[in-house]
């Protein structure tokens, strides 16, 4: 009998396929894998404790480098916590602007996790495409606040500037070309054979096991839980519209880029119902500039693109918050990766990556 | 949007853990409790059907100075509930139980705690740095942290405390 010994390889942190600068210490036996250890910290820049230092609308731009592809949904949630905290009313116009620029920011990060997900699995070409159409939504960002990753667009109290016609325009020229940038996707991507026999069947997280890891976003919606803060906690205008959560089965690599490519649907749709009903007014409430939330704490959840992103900030009175903790979705779902990984050969460990959809700047904080 | 744990609940709980403490006239009564009664009363809200507690929501420390707070917010998925419990440590030494015990999913966060905040958890399955260097000593989130001075010995990068005359 051939004896095999195991031994530990690294993967990254300078890798392509790790998204960023994630080390994943791989115990392989033979092309086996036996276990898979993430080590991180390597962008770690102590945000939470940097916004110590910081007053309440100073701390908002530091969210942006957080999911610095999905910007939006990090000011949304801190800004939230701050409303929450000081009780401070947003007007309904804004929160119109507000949840467009999340769903688009939705769209636009689901992009960034089929392209990249495509590229690990061998086809650049794929990349190209997902990039292509994510650039149509970075330009309705520079449209509406100059910026196209970092936006800083939502603030404390409402938005930055009021949306313009164009933004609403291009917006809608851009909603009536998703189905048939869903179509090419699908007859690019999800027919594709080799697609499909790597992505199938591989690194299955069952229900019990993602609620174990505390998984939360499309990962634990793959595993067949019904789990979206949006539908929960109703916040903002989520209440009012109609939209569906899309529920996988069997918890594979499959369910999860399947789950991405339908929520891009529902997205769009939620898009077009703010569009249709968008209302007059103002675009932001009233602040006070210096701003100093009573004593006291405050825990707002928001559904990032990557799982339930929260905010808990406690106030000393004072115009700079006493402690600011951050629960990051990626940083938590990434504990599932052991699972994942055990059991799949060395080459599936990379569909596990970019499946779990880990971004390095929310993880390592 | 989720409501809170209403007042007669934390009676009842009151019960059976004398060392919980709550102020009843205010919205949402956050739950006190000593260091002893956190894991009796953790597995009781979590195991226990009238509570079944299955998400750790959030979990964190706060530095007071004069203490150390940790934060547990947790949430029920089938009742739509939330229930915070505090509990206050030692600053000097602070040690809690390891809440893996209960909800394995807060590994990676009380290993950031443990790194950032230097609290100490008894019972966790890998207690290592997380995010800081491994032979790093300070704990950045504490109020009173100075940053340590990188500085490479024989090709190792080691980490030193300021000197205090400067």
């Amino acid at each position: 009998m051939a004896q095999t010994e195991k031994f530990v390889l690294n993967m990254g942190p300078q890798h392509p396929s790790t998204h960023g600068v994630l080390q994943v210490q791989v115990e392989l036996d033979g092309e086996n894998i036996v276990g898979a250890k993430p080590v991180m910290g390597y962008l770690h820049r102590g945000i939470e404790k940097l916004m110590e230092s910081r007053t309440y609308q100073q701390c908002v731009p530091f969210t942006d480098r957080l999911d610095y592809v999905s910007a939006m949904n990090n000011n949304l949630g801190f800004c939230m916590a701050v409303e929450k905290l000081a009780g401070i009313e947003v007007p309904e116009r804004a929160w119109y602007i507000r949840t467009i620029c999340c769903e688009l920011n939705r769209i636009a990060s689901h992009h960034v996790f089929i392209g990249s997900l495509t590229n690990d699995l061998g086809s650049a070409t794929g990349m190209i495409y997902a990039f292509r159409d994510r650039e149509k939504i970075l330009d309705l960002f520079n449209i509406i606040c100059g910026a196209r990753m970092t936006c800083h667009y939502i603030r404390i109290g409402g938005v930055a500037a009021d949306a313009q016609d164009e933004f609403f325009q291009k917006t809608e020229e851009f909603i009536n070309y998703v189905p048939e940038m869903l179509d090419e996707y699908n007859r690019l991507f999800t027919g594709n054979e080799i697609f499909q026999r790597r992505m199938q069947g591989t690194s299955i997280i069952s229900r019990e096991d993602a609620l174990r890891f505390g998984m939360s976003g499309p990962n634990i919606r793959a595993s067949g839980l019904s789990y979206d803060i949006r539908k929960l906690d109703k916040y903002g205008i989520y209440g009012k519209l109609d939209f569906e959560v899309p529920i996988g089965e069997n918890g594979d690599n499959w369910d999860r880029y399947l789950i991405r490519i339908r929520e891009i649907e529902e997205s769009a749709r939620i898009i077009r119902q703010c569009l249709d009903n968008m209302p007059g007014g103002a675009f932001k409430g009233k602040v006070p500039k210096v701003l100093k939330p009573p004593k006291g704490d405050a825990y707002q959840r928001v559904e990032n693109t990557r799982g339930e992103l929260g905010f808990y900030i406690v106030s000393d009175g004072t115009a700079k918050p006493y402690r600011v903790h951050i629960r990051r979705p990626s940083f938590i779902n990434l504990q599932a990766l052991d699972h994942m990984c055990r059991g799949m050969v060395l080459a599936d460990s990379v569909t596990a990556f970019a499946t779990i959809d880990p971004l390095m700047g929310e993880v390592d904080c | 949007m989720g409501t809170y744990l209403e007042l007669h609940y934390l009676e009842e709980l009151k019960r059976d853990f004398p060392t919980i403490e709550f102020a009843a006239e205010q919205a949402e009564p956050h739950i006190y409790v000593s260091e002893e009664e956190l894991l009796p009363l953790m597995r009781r809200l979590r195991e226990n059907p009238v509570f079944s507690f299955d998400r750790m929501g959030n979990i964190t420390a706060v530095d007071y100075r004069e203490y150390i707070e940790m934060v547990y917010m947790l949430y029920s998925r089938g009742f739509d509930k939330w229930v915070t419990v505090k509990c206050r440590l030692d600053r000097e030494k602070p040690v809690a139980e390891s809440m893996t015990q209960v909800w394995p999913g807060t590994e990676f966060e009380e290993r950031e705690i443990y790194d950032l905040m230097g609290v100490e958890f008894l019972h966790h399955p890998d207690l290592r740095r997380i995010l800081m260097p491994d032979n790093y000593t300070a704990h950045p989130l504490r109020k009173d942290f100075v940053p340590l001075q990188p500085k490479i010995e024989g090709g190792v990068l080691t980490w030193h405390r300021q000197k205090s005359s400067s």
